[in-house]
């Protein structure tokens, strides 16, 4: 077996690069390496967006459409965001057209308390929890919200919050955020409530999504987009609150890193052995 | 014939013509508010079938582990027992904090309050949950290495293109070139708006032609018919 054959069986091995990449992914979480995060233009606007157009008591509607797999990279964003209105002195709207709202929300709501201390339920934020229907959920929420729901995720009729006093539709609305681990569900909020009420939206995706739904930011349907793990991490540097998203970062830039390794070598060793075939052949 | 076929088209079609008709139809300010009314009606009932379409899947899911128990042999038996188990449990306490949600509203317990139901959640699905999508990457370093083999001009191209998304969606990405983030953007915003633009378009024709058929009742695949 000659040397560059020897290579390829080691590198084919998945025993090999799965153990490197627990490494790669668990030993910068533990020890982190603290790599400079630049911050995208793209990331910037979106901040500069809030900060230039949402002005003090301004509503804001959240919808909170991911399961626990995707937290790690969606819940970074989520809270950034919200510190940011909660900064601004927003009022914040939140609900969730998929099942695990509910529970995805309150592990935000018990990872956040510095985000939500001095703010009132009720007045300052409401989550209305699961709202089942999918499309047409979100058609009847942007025409009244009260006239789809009348209680809240905690059993509160929504006629008793100072808050749902104020916002009933979506034109009430300064700003729709998007956070969701789905494609269809930026879909369902372009159709509903930007092409008949105009209300700005911004989408907050996981890396792998992004692509599929980055034509609505291209028609300026949505005002911006926060992608992933590395556009969460530049939203908590921005809004000057360090979580999750920058801790993981470098365990991302370790992880992609080896995997970029491992395709060089392959293909190193790859076109080194078809030379050496080609050679042997020759002769 | 009539109420198997007929009469769920003909309502079908009937729903298709008044959504039409309340979305792009504009009369006067009086009409447009009835309309609007209307159709906001329509788009409640079908959140209120969505929501009953629920039970009837999870009671589904529970005849099927059923009859899998009986019919599907020992080594099928263990995961419909756990399907089973863990679907009436959770039904169980969800249950039960629906019912304290009537009974005590002062409690302020509701479905996915319910302490018992909150802490299986939180406790079992959600590290369950996440350890199958972590095992993912795994697969994905995998199949990367196997895949990006550059064997001719076009798989070289799409080999660099990913290198550069992928050190300019890292920080590391920066330190090696400054250029992978705005290169990286450029990609997403401009080849890759590029692709993505028809696909969508395509899938909103495909949308409107599906509701054509539907409307002439030439749909009928959603009956569970073929033709």
């Amino acid at each position: 077996m000659s040397f560059l054959s020897k290579v390829e069986k080691v590198l084919s091995a998945r025993e090999l690069l799965y153990t490197l990449l627990l490494v790669a992914v668990i030993a910068p979480i533990l020890s982190p390496i603290g790599l400079p995060i630049g911050i995208s233009s793209r990331t910037r606007d979106v901040y500069n967006y809030i900060e230039n157009n949402l002005k003090p008591g301004c509503h804001v509607y959240v919808e909170v459409y991911y399961e626990v797999a995707a937290r790690g990279e969606l819940e970074p964003a989520l809270m950034a965001l919200t510190k940011q209105f909660f900064d601004k002195g927003c009022k914040i709207v939140y609900g969730s057209l998929i099942s695990t709202g509910p529970i995805v929300f309150s592990l935000m709501l018990a990872g956040a308390p510095d985000i939500f201390a001095g703010k009132e339920y009720g007045k300052d934020y409401v989550f209305l929890g699961y709202i089942s229907g999918g499309e047409s959920a979100a058609a009847s929420l942007a025409k009244s919200i009260k006239g789809t729901v009348k209680v809240d995720n905690y059993g509160n009729p929504l006629e008793t919050l100072p808050l749902m006093k104020e916002v009933d539709s979506a034109t009430d609305f300064d700003l729709v955020v998007i956070v969701s681990s789905g494609t269809d569900t930026f879909n369902y909020y372009v159709r509903q409530w930007y092409t008949p009420y105009h209300t700005p939206l911004l989408f907050a995706a996981l890396s792998v999504i992004a692509p599929s739904i980055e034509p609505f930011v291209g028609a300026k349907q949505a005002i911006g987009m926060i992608v992933g793990q590395r556009g969460a991490a530049e939203y908590e540097l921005l809004v000057g609150r360090k979580g999750l998203g920058i801790a993981s970062m470098d365990a991302q830039s370790i992880s992609h890193l080896l995997i970029i390794v491992f395709i060089v070598l392959g293909n190193v060793v790859y076109w080194g052995m078809r030379v050496t075939s080609r050679g042997g052949g020759r002769k | 014939m009539v109420v198997r076929r007929v009469l769920p088209q003909f309502i079908v079609s009937l729903v298709i013509i008044l959504m039409l008709i309340f979305y792009f139809f504009y009369i006067n300010d009086d009409v447009a508010k009835t309309f609007s009314a209307d159709d906001k009606a329509l788009s409640d009932w079908a959140v209120i079938i969505s929501s009953f379409a629920l039970i009837v899947g999870g009671v589904d899911i529970f005849r099927f582990h059923l009859t899998q128990l009986r019919r599907g042999g020992l080594k099928q038996a263990p995961f419909s027992v756990v399907t089973l188990i863990a679907e009436l449990t959770m039904v169980v306490f969800g249950a039960y904090g629906l019912a304290l949600s009537y009974l005590n509203p002062a409690l302020g317990i509701t479905i996915t309050t319910q302490p018992q139901f909150r802490w299986l959640y939180t406790y079992v699905y959600a590290p369950s949950d996440s350890a199958m999508y972590s095992i993912l990457v795994f697969y994905i370093a995998s199949a990367s290495y196997r895949a990006f083999r550059v064997r001719n001009p076009m798989a070289l191209l799409l080999l660099i293109v990913a290198i550069i998304v992928m050190l300019g969606n890292t920080s590391l990405g920066a330190l090696i070139w400054p250029g992978f983030l705005p290169l990286r953007d450029w990609i997403m915003t401009i080849p890759n708006t590029a692709a993505f633009r028809p696909i969508t378009i395509g899938a909103g024709l495909g949308v409107i032609i599906l509701g054509l058929r539907m409307l002439v009742w030439r749909e009928v695949s959603w009956m569970g018919r073929r033709e």
